[in-house]
């Protein structure tokens, strides 16, 4: 601030403008944002992709609010800034605000979710060293496992995060215990690649662009996306907490209208090459273009010779169904967290997620950017071993897994 | 439940991660004078869980900024070994000194079900030494900003100089007036007319 450039030759321009005449318009209206300033935390993945814009190409200025980007360097870093205000809102794992909701492994607050980022674009990445014992499959990895014992190594992104979650769903959907035959560990993003490539995993899921750039770098393979597991399924989510929401209604709902401009912009798929130049750059994803723009585009590769277009690639709008915050997805990672033993007893999953998906809020923003909302708030989904999850019975689907804790 | 196996005089042992090293160097002495012992020092971890396994501390101490961070709140969620690491927050229901440690960089994991009393002072040395290595940053800062700010002074003269065709002291003069006129610090004067002239010339 003190040398940044903005401040040189403004200064004779903002002497003779008063300050309050931009925002007059807003504080006229009753549902004048409370904040000017959000401050909006994420992390070096492809998914920041619609945060990042909508502060870069400024749709959060059409709503009187200004995103104030900030980078973090783990997930834990962005969880206590969110639960201590350092952090209005932020680019955050699904599963991770249910954890926090809840309390799993520590910080126990009432958190929310205003609107869901993206559906898909996350992979799981199998090492070379794999693919020279021949295995380039789920199952060919469960024949390696029973039959030659050393201890396996898979890394996820965090605990109670999306990528633990389809990490142990496609393991154990190969017959694979990830607690019990496989050792898990949790690596930043960023650093999955350097881990793999000195021999310290056998297998990560991740967000792109980790998962390509382990090709493009020859030291692993895409085994499955995590489209294949599920196809639209739930990622990343706009979070805070809910003393946030509860203290500035205005705000909250400012920033899903700017987000939800910003995922239209990007799901125009003209717009995603220069929206992969943009996110390139060291002060977001911190990737080279290359590495961010194919998956991003749809255009697959698995490092094994098969290249295809994916229809299913990484999403951030899909007419609003996307973003709209399904109380069944916010529902299923409790589903999960329970079926892994990070909750003892079963939660009142419905209850739950009506408190931390803030739908109401989500509708009276969507009706003002002309989004569309579904009418139901919940969906069905088949996931990879052709279990249906509707939200209808939470209970009974986390009990029937035969894989578990 | 092994609190027992712990009495009050054998010294606690820290793990400390930690990338900076003139901070882990002022860290460990502090903590070493204050009678704990340090396990280890690394930089940065390719296999903190196992290192974690295998030196059994009581306390692992780093920045908060650390990516390293996931890989503990892992551990203290999910372990196969016992006892797991605890986040400190979870004994610490004091939100002012929670906030006081984020803003100092520190961050703390707990391994054997130590005492927050015990844990505490621990956390007070990291906190200062923290802060201690903050404001030595922030000096150095200063001073190179000051440094580059002489620099800016010296090329705005030199403009002036060159444009109204004034003598040293005459343009060094007339910037000083202008900057009290306006309200700004002669550095700040210097960059806006050096942009200036970047834009005009």
């Amino acid at each position: 601030m003190k040398n940044g450039m903005g401040t040189m030759g403004g200064a004779a321009l903002m002497a003779m403008v008063p300050p309050g005449v931009r925002s007059a318009a807003w504080v006229a209206g009753s549902d004048a944002p409370e904040m000017k300033e959000v401050r909006l935390g994420f992390i070096p993945l492809t998914d920041c992709a619609s945060v990042v814009i909508a502060s870069v190409m400024k749709f959060d200025e059409k709503y009187g609010i200004k995103i104030i980007l900030s980078k973090e360097a783990s997930w834990a870093a962005v969880r206590d800034k969110l639960v201590n205000g350092d952090l209005d809102a932020a680019h955050v794992l699904y599963g991770l605000v249910y954890g926090v909701h809840l309390g799993i492994g520590g910080l126990k607050k009432d958190m929310s979710v205003l609107m869901t980022l993206n559906n898909n674009g996350q992979g799981i990445t199998l090492s070379n060293h794999l693919k020279d014992k021949g295995v380039t499959t789920g199952e060919a990895l469960k024949k390696l496992v029973d039959g030659e014992k050393r201890d396996y190594t898979f890394a996820e992104t965090f605990p109670t995060g999306t990528h633990a979650m389809w990490l142990y769903y496609w393991l154990a959907g190969n017959g694979i215990n990830p607690l019990s035959d496989v050792k898990t560990i949790t690596v930043p993003p960023p650093q999955m690649v350097a881990n793999m490539r000195v021999g310290n995993m056998d297998g990560f899921c991740a967000g792109e662009p980790w998962n390509h750039r382990a090709i493009y770098d020859k030291i692993g393979f895409t085994a499955t996306t995590t489209q294949d597991i599920w196809k639209d399924h739930p990622e990343k989510v706009l979070g805070c907490t809910a003393e946030f929401v509860q203290q500035n209604p205005n705000t909250a709902r400012a920033l899903i209208m700017a987000v939800l401009d910003a995922s239209k912009y990007l799901d125009v798929i003209a717009n995603r090459s220069r929206v992969a130049e943009i996110i390139a750059d060291s002060s977001y994803v911190n990737a080279p273009f290359e590495v961010i723009e194919d998956r991003f585009l749809g255009n697959y590769e698995d490092g094994l010779g098969k290249k295809w277009n994916d229809s299913n690639y990484m999403k951030f709008y899909n007419d609003g169904a996307v973003n709209f915050p399904y109380l069944s997805d916010g529902m299923w990672f409790l589903t999960q967290h329970k079926r892994w033993g990070m909750l003892k007893d079963d939660p009142d999953y419905l209850a739950v997620a009506q408190k931390i998906n803030q739908v109401e809020l989500y509708k009276q923003a969507a009706a003002q950017v002309n989004t569309p909302v579904p009418k139901d708030l919940m969906r069905s989904s088949t996931l990879m071993d052709g279990v249906v999850w509707d939200g209808k019975d939470p209970k009974k689907y986390a009990a029937s897994f035969k894989v578990r804790a | 439940m092994k609190q027992t196996s712990k009495t009050n005089e054998q010294p606690l042992r820290v793990l400390l991660v930690d990338e900076t090293f003139e901070r882990a160097a002022l860290l460990k002495h502090a903590l070493q004078e204050a009678g704990y012992r340090i396990a280890a020092h690394v930089s940065s971890s390719a296999d903190l869980p196992g290192l974690v396994a295998e030196l059994n501390p009581d306390v692992i101490i780093l920045d908060t900024e650390s990516p390293d961070r996931d890989t503990l709140e892992h551990l203290c969620v999910i372990s196969r070994d016992q006892p797991r690491p605890i986040v400190m927050f979870t004994h610490d229901d004091d939100s002012e000194k929670i906030r006081a440690a984020i803003r100092a960089g520190v961050s703390a994991y707990v391994v054997n079900g130590l005492q927050s009393e015990r844990l505490r002072p621990i956390m007070d040395v990291a906190m200062a030494r923290f802060s201690e290595f903050q404001t030595m940053r922030m000096d150095l800062e200063k001073a190179e900003n000051q440094l580059a700010g002489r620099k800016d002074v010296d090329r705005a003269k030199g403009i002036l100089m060159k444009q109204r065709g004034w003598s040293e002291d005459e343009a060094y003069q007339a910037l000083r007036k202008m900057a009290m006129d306006k309200g700004l610090k002669l550095s700040e004067l210097s960059r806006q007319i050096i942009t200036m002239a970047e834009l005009l010339i």
